[in-house]
């Protein structure tokens, strides 16, 4: 629960390289709320596989450039 | 805040408001009532947690306008399994904590009101533990 989960993203810094692309289009562009997208950015919340892929679509990264393992 | 977490917090606030009054009406209940007076209480609760919630969803629909349509995101299902999970193993806990009151007491009224009693703090429970959920990370 209060562990965060050993998955990283650079899902904050890709937004603001991509315009400043607000949490709340980003949401919307992958189906989910801004409050989940909120606790990705945080590490709170490890995304679905699905999502993870809708993520990094949106970024035109690869799945890799976007998130990391730390465990 | 999510429109889930407002309907876990209004409705938390329901269960607690409604369980209150469930006392207080249990309060009138005399000890040595027969067992069908025990329904007594429970009639005018449930009354109570049907209209309170309706309106309480009324309100936040109203309120949040698009946002009640939407189906829960994958992190909001997961938030709601685990909360629902954790509040069984509280239900099961007074459950078997009642049935040693009968066990001890002998007191068919009592293990009666306490069923219903852990009913109602299991789905507060659950409520409540979908807002830690929802804030804390699934």
């Amino acid at each position: 629960m209060g562990k965060a989960p050993p998955i990283t993203n650079r899902v904050r810094d890709l937004r603001e390289a991509h315009g400043g692309l607000s949490q709340q289009a980003l949401a919307n562009a992958i189906g989910v709320t801004r409050q989940t997208v909120i606790a990705i950015e945080q590490g709170k919340y490890s995304p679905s596989l699905e999502s993870a892929f809708r993520i990094s679509r949106v970024f035109g990264a690869g799945l890799e450039d976007v998130f990391g393992w730390e465990g | 805040m999510s429109f889930r977490e407002k309907s876990a917090w209004a409705m938390g606030a329901v269960m607690v408001f409604t369980g209150l009054l469930y006392l207080r009406l249990l309060w009138a209940v005399p000890a040595d009532a027969s067992p069908q007076s025990q329904l007594g209480p429970l009639i005018p609760y449930l009354f109570a947690v049907v209209v309170a919630s309706i309106a309480v969803q009324v309100v936040l629909a109203i309120v949040s306008r698009g946002d009640p349509r939407r189906p829960a995101d994958e992190r909001e299902r997961a938030a709601i399994h685990k909360a629902g999970h954790w509040a069984g193993f509280v239900l099961a806990a007074a459950a078997i904590k009642g049935a040693m009151l009968y066990l001890w007491q002998g007191e068919g009224a009592v293990l009666f009101q306490w069923l219903i009693g852990s009913l109602i703090f299991s789905q507060f429970a659950a409520y409540a533990l979908q807002v830690y959920f929802f804030r804390r990370g699934v």
